[in-house]
């Protein structure tokens, strides 16, 4: 029954998961047995702080649904064997257009804010397609022309901000708060009977509608991978490319969607941060997270239905580093290294074959060389 | 290259016995069980240019990779200037003066022409490259050996030739006396083969001994001062070239076989269904490897193509299959062109595909089985409801083809991957013959799979025809080709050199001339049997 239970691969993939977390944490102790005067409290923090108070909680889970958008959408690249490193400038692009609407387009909110998600994720979708269109038609690498995006990115970004958005004389780099028409609105409805829940959540822990967005995001993403026309595509592409083209899958096309479709959602990302978490546009919205997307989508194995939980414990590894640095003496950097060592137990199993690879061509050359100290050519004589 | 170093002296020691190099008996089993060698007798005289012949999977690569210390023989004794060796590794054969250049090459990608070539045994200081020395030697032995490379160039972006010239140079610098060169001319242009020949010449020149692998008789006549012939797995003689005819090369090489019986019943020709017209390609380096290819496929007939490997063929299926543009030319199949278009519209013609290599372009091996089914209708009902895929039919259909064509597996959910040689083989037939074809391209059909598998595929591919399915088979196999076809074309660079309507009655000895180019049938003979 167990073992049944074993081989199940979602079972056996959480248990994975579980076992790398655990032995990182362990290791993680380690080190701040080593840095820390009062370590068992800093790791208390850092283990226990996201959950000791409702407002540190509410910043998990925003966290979490960010993470989580971001790993669908470096999930959907990587399904198809590409690489993108394009999140940060479409979330962006997304957190600007979204944002722009947010502050400027007058329509009541059942209006503004449809309307700003969806100019978020057909700006990701088209700003996405760019390095597609660019690795399928001619071949550039993706992961110079996703980061050169994002430089491209942040320079319209910030010249929006600083010289359209922020408010005349500001000394700050950032615009006013969103209006209430502009901002997400809490995941519990306003309702008489919810009214204390509504009260508790609204004021200490402001988690938005997104949460829903991002779980339909969640089962979308599933269903276009693995039910759709398009996603047995992206699946083939990824699995061989040959076989893809051989079979008469338009590899070309293909490329391009896998990079716009994941456009679309780093998009939502970015109207996340700003109508979700900051409730305004600030210089910089994405530092810190653009490239977290992809730790997510590898300790999910890019499976859409495993994002959300990686991303909740990672998002809570995240939280708890942050409480533990703002209440001990152990720093941040500490939980980078405890991150680090998750990412490579978690990838270790994906990352061995090709360490195999490299250590068998050393091998085969070696085969060739010779350990004898002559060289070649005095042996002629 | 210490400055010191003794040049080579331009004397030659009059070494007349031992041999540099002698096999005795050689056996080779291994482990999945293909015997590739049955007690080879080979021997190699000191400066001498020998070259190795004989089909594909004659055994040929393993007779070397023996010799090299790559593979152990089962049985069998090897001497190396008269001593009884066993090379452990095939640094033991560096070390006896050994050196190999293999059909793929094995140069790292990233490091420069002069970094690969002395790697292992680097001229270093403070355990740092000497990056000049390494340059310099590489420029001393590149001019003393007449094999022209740039030492600063990064192997990844040199081409075919070069990358040639480099390997064999680093076996060179590793003291090779004696060099083995398997297949070298296969991935070369005419003059760098040229080149290569030259080079050759002045190695012998400078006392080394040469053995070179081939295809091509007429590079055995050209360059070599004794050939052996090689027959599955049997050194069928060895004799000096100038002893030798092209005809009497023929004839060793492709043999006499017990050809198989398929019970087919006979031909009964239909329509035409592919007409290919004047096909020409020229490849990326400006090698013509299709020259003004014109033929017809008739509904209800096997069309064999018989030619050595490397002759155009794996070109010719690409071509009309789509995945490669042609040149020039034409090809309609039911009047419709097929050239230079997707691989989607061939099939949308109707146009199945059994490719040469199934693991690199028919199957996605982590895909599952039913996947790998449905790639080419995926997209259409029944299979595609609205905006997605109705996986319950996927599952019908996988399940049906996994019992219609006795593909081993508990479930079709399971990857590609878990199935054996013959199964994946079946997976693919199953999907290609699923497609209601009018015309059928096999390639390489029955390539590496078991007996069982391979029996199964023949009669399949004898009922489509007989059901009125035109089919194409291109088979390095010479007795599937004859086996099966019912009317043979033979290739030789690229060219049709005969037709034969009636491949039952045709010998193997005459198509063997064919094959190697050393007859042509006149185009009007031909024109008239296409
Ligand atoms: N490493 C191997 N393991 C199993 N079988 C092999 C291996 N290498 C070659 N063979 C088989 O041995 C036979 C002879 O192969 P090879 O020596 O490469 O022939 P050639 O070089 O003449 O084409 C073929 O049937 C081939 O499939
Ligand atoms: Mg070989």
């Amino acid at each position: 029954m167990i073992r049944k239970l074993y081989m199940k691969p979602f079972v056996r993939e959480f248990l994975r998961i579980l076992l790398a977390i655990t032995i990182s944490l362990g290791l993680g102790f380690i080190i701040t047995l080593l840095v820390s005067d009062d370590p068992v409290g800093a790791y208390q923090a850092f283990l226990t702080g996201p959950l000791t108070r409702i407002n540190r909680t509410g910043e998990w889970i925003k966290e979490t649904i960010t993470l989580t958008l971001l790993g669908l959408s470096v999930a959907l690249v990587f399904k198809a064997n590409l690489f993108s490193l394009g999140q940060e400038g479409q979330m962006l692009l997304g957190a600007l257009v979204s944002g722009s609407i947010s502050l400027f387009v007058p329509l009541p909110a059942i209006l503004r804010i449809p309307l700003a998600l969806i100019a978020a994720m057909v700006v990701g979708y088209l700003f996405g397609a760019l390095p597609g269109y660019l690795k399928a038609h001619l071949n550039a690498n993706e992961i110079v022309s996703t980061l050169m995006l994002n430089a491209i990115a942040l320079r319209l970004y910030d010249y929006f901000l600083i010289f359209h958005i922020k408010p005349e004389g500001a000394g700050y780099n950032a615009s006013d708060f969103f209006p209430k028409e502009g901002i997400l609105p809490t995941f519990i409805p306003n309702v008489p009977f919810l009214a204390e829940a509504y009260e508790l959540f609204s004021r200490r822990a402001n988690i938005t509608i997104m949460l829903y967005i991002a779980i339909a995001v969640v089962i979308l993403t599933w269903y276009v991978m693995y039910r759709t026309p398009y996603g047995y595509e992206l699946r083939m592409l990824g699995a061989n490319s040959k076989f893809a083209s051989y079979g008469g899958i338009n590899t070309k096309k293909t490329i391009v969607l896998a990079f716009a479709v994941s456009g679309i959602v780093s998009g939502l990302a970015g109207a996340h941060l700003g109508m979700g978490i900051h409730e305004k546009l600030i210089a910089n919205i994405t530092i810190g997270i653009a490239f977290e997307g992809i730790v997510v989508a590898l300790l999910a194995r890019n499976n859409p239905i495993a994002v959300p939980f990686a991303a909740l414990a990672y998002g809570y590894l995240r939280a708890g580093a942050d409480i533990m640095e703002r209440t001990s003496d152990v720093s941040r950097e500490m939980v980078l290294v405890i991150q680090a060592i998750i990412i490579l137990l978690v990838t270790a199993e994906r990352v061995l074959p090709i360490i195999q690879q490299r250590v068998n061509a050393a091998r085969a050359n070696n085969n060739l060389s010779m350990n004898s100290e002559k060289p070649a050519l005095e042996e002629g004589g | 290259m210490p400055a010191g170093g003794k040049p080579p002296a331009g004397y030659l020691m009059e070494v007349c016995v031992p041999p540099i190099i002698e096999l005795k008996d050689i056996y080779k089993i291994y482990p999945n069980g293909v015997m590739a060698n049955k007690g080879v007798d080979f021997s190699v005289n000191a400066g001498e240019i020998h070259a190795l012949v004989g089909e594909n999977g004659a055994g040929k690569s393993t007779l070397m990779k023996i010799i090299y210390g790559m593979e152990k023989p089962t049985e069998g004794k090897v001497f190396v200037e008269g001593v009884e060796r066993h090379f452990n590794s095939s640094r033991d054969a560096i070390d006896a003066g050994i050196g190999m250049v293999h059909q793929n090459f094995m140069l790292v990608p990233s490091f420069t022409v002069a970094e690969n070539i002395v790697l292992g045994q680097e001229p270093t200081k403070n355990g740092l490259l000497k990056k000049r020395q390494a340059i310099d030697e590489t420029l001393q032995i590149s001019q003393q050996y007449g094999l022209r490379v740039d030492p600063e160039a990064i192997v990844d972006t040199i081409n075919v030739g070069m990358r040639q010239r480099v390997e064999i140079l680093k076996a060179l610098y590793r003291g090779a006396n004696i060099l083995i060169l398997d297949e070298p001319t296969a991935v070369l242009t005419p003059q760098e083969t040229q080149e290569l020949f030259s080079a050759i010449r002045k190695l012998v020149d400078q006392g080394k001994t040469v053995v070179f692998i081939t295809h091509k008789l007429r590079e055995v006549k050209e360059v070599s001062d004794r050939v052996t012939v090689m027959r599955k797995g049997k050194a069928i003689g060895t004799l000096p070239t100038e002893e030798a005819t092209r005809e009497s090369l023929a004839r060793m090489m492709v043999g006499r076989e017990v050809l198989m019986r398929v019970d087919k019943p006979p031909s009964e020709r239909g329509r035409k269904v592919m007409e290919v017209q004047n096909l020409s390609y020229v490849d990326e380096t400006g090698r013509r490897v299709l020259n003004n290819v014109s033929f017809n496929i008739y509904a209800g007939e096997i069309l064999g193509i018989a030619g050595v490997e490397g002759n155009g063929q794996t070109e010719l299926v690409e071509i009309l299959t789509g995945l490669r543009p042609a040149t020039s030319g034409d090809a309609l199949v039911n009047g419709n062109p097929v050239l230079n278009k997707t691989p989607r519209e061939v099939r949308m013609a109707k146009v199945s595909h059994i490719p040469e290599d199934r693991l690199t372009n028919g199957l996605a091996l982590e895909a599952s089985i039913n996947e790998n089914l449905i790639v080419d209708r995926y997209f259409r009902s029944p299979f595609r409801k609205g905006t997605s895929i109705d996986y319950k039919t996927v599952r019908d259909f996988g399940a049906q083809s996994i019992k219609e064509y006795g593909i081993l597996t508990p479930d079709g959910d399971l990857p590609v991957a878990s199935l054996s040689g013959g199964n994946m083989q079946k997976v693919i037939v199953a999907r290609e013959f699923t497609s209601d074809p009018e015309l059928l391209i096999a390639a390489q059909p029955t390539r590496g799979i078991d007996v069982g598998a391979t029996e199964f595929v023949r009669e399949q591919l004898v009922q489509k025809r007989t059901e009125g399915t035109a089919v194409l088979l291109v088979s390095a196999d010479l007795g599937e080709v004859m086996s099966l076809s019912d009317r043979i074309i033979a290739v030789y660079e690229g060219e049709i050199t005969g037709v034969f309507p009636d491949a039952e009655s045709l010998g193997e000895e005459e198509l063997g001339l064919y094959m190697l180019g050393i007859k042509k049938q006149p185009a009007e003979e031909m024109e008239v049997l296409l």
